[in-house]
């Protein structure tokens, strides 16, 4: 069931991609290679996101960042067509659960917790290592919300969730990029060959 | 995700630590270099941070990639035959 999905996704991705490169490299010919870099980069990752459909909250996330850039918002409309006008208002509803659902969350851990240190007072030296492993959770849980988009608003358990999901999709980015970097590289070694 | 609600309001904040712990343990998987899971607390912390260091290498790959893409692409034209035949070679 995961190979399937991810080779629908794959093949969405590669579909955008091309399409903004096409878009990305049509115009401005005399681009520098940074210039390029960037817009390959962005075209790469607005594919990316846009290839999920919106059903995960880092692809919106990443969608609607960088949609804040103005130099950037002509080139995502145009990669993501008429209904990327629509894409705002799903945004901001499914950013407004999510934090309804964090805050519900938030609201029964701490009325847990308020009732197990009420049950249970163990001895100090036991609650010390569980205190450094919990300091370390929080600290690392912080830098990963900072590495998935959008995971600042994201619950534990989103975030988790969400950054599976991400790291899969990144591979499939990695993947696709890595082929046509390989395909070109011997694109230009059979150039040579002909011309020698 | 109704139904994950609906779960949380009968049995209080409890499955969802079970869920997390799944969702560490499917993270642990998708890590590189995974050994034997080893008792679940003790691994969260460390899974986290391999986490956080295997996206931040995702990441470096995807601009390493778009670097070398840029250098090799400056040299090609959108609407050459060589842009397509790339394109027929990645699908």
């Amino acid at each position: 069931m995961k190979m399937h999905t991810s080779s629908k996704l794959r093949k969405e991705f590669i579909k955008k991609w091309v399409k903004g490169l096409q878009i990305c490299c049509s115009s401005k010919k005399n681009m520098d290679i940074l210039e390029r870099k960037k817009k390959i980069k962005l075209c790469a990752d607005i594919a990316l996101a846009s290839a999920k459909n919106e059903t995960t909250l880092w692809s919106i996330a990443l969608i609607s960042e960088a949609k804040k850039d103005d130099e950037n918002k002509i080139l995502v409309d145009n990669l993501l067509g008429p209904e990327s006008r629509f894409k705002p208002r799903m945004t901001n509803r499914q950013m407004i659960a999510c934090h309804k659902r964090v805050r519900s969350k938030k609201i029964l851990k701490k009325s847990r917790h308020v009732c197990q240190k009420m049950k249970k007072m163990g001895p100090p030296k036991s609650n010390l290592a569980a205190y450094i492993a919990k300091k370390l959770v929080k600290r690392r849980t912080q830098v990963l919300k900072r590495l998935v988009p959008g995971g600042e608003s994201m619950d534990k358990f989103s975030l988790i969730k969400e950054a599976l999901d991400y790291i899969l999709s990144l591979r499939i980015q990695v993947d696709v990029m890595r082929t046509l970097v390989n395909a070109n590289e011997v694109l230009n070694q059979s150039d040579s060959k002909i011309y020698n | 995700m109704s139904s994950r609600r609906s779960r949380q309001s009968s049995s209080g904040a409890r499955i969802s630590d079970d869920q997390i712990i799944q969702l560490i343990s499917k993270l642990q998987q998708l890590l590189p270099g995974t050994r034997i899971q080893r008792s679940n607390k003790a691994s969260a912390s460390k899974v986290l941070q391999e986490t956080c260091t295997y996206v931040r290498s995702l990441h470096r790959e995807v601009d390493d990639l778009s670097d070398r893409l840029s250098q090799l692409l400056s040299t090609i034209d959108a609407d050459s035959p060589e842009a397509s035949i790339i394109r027929s070679l990645i699908m």
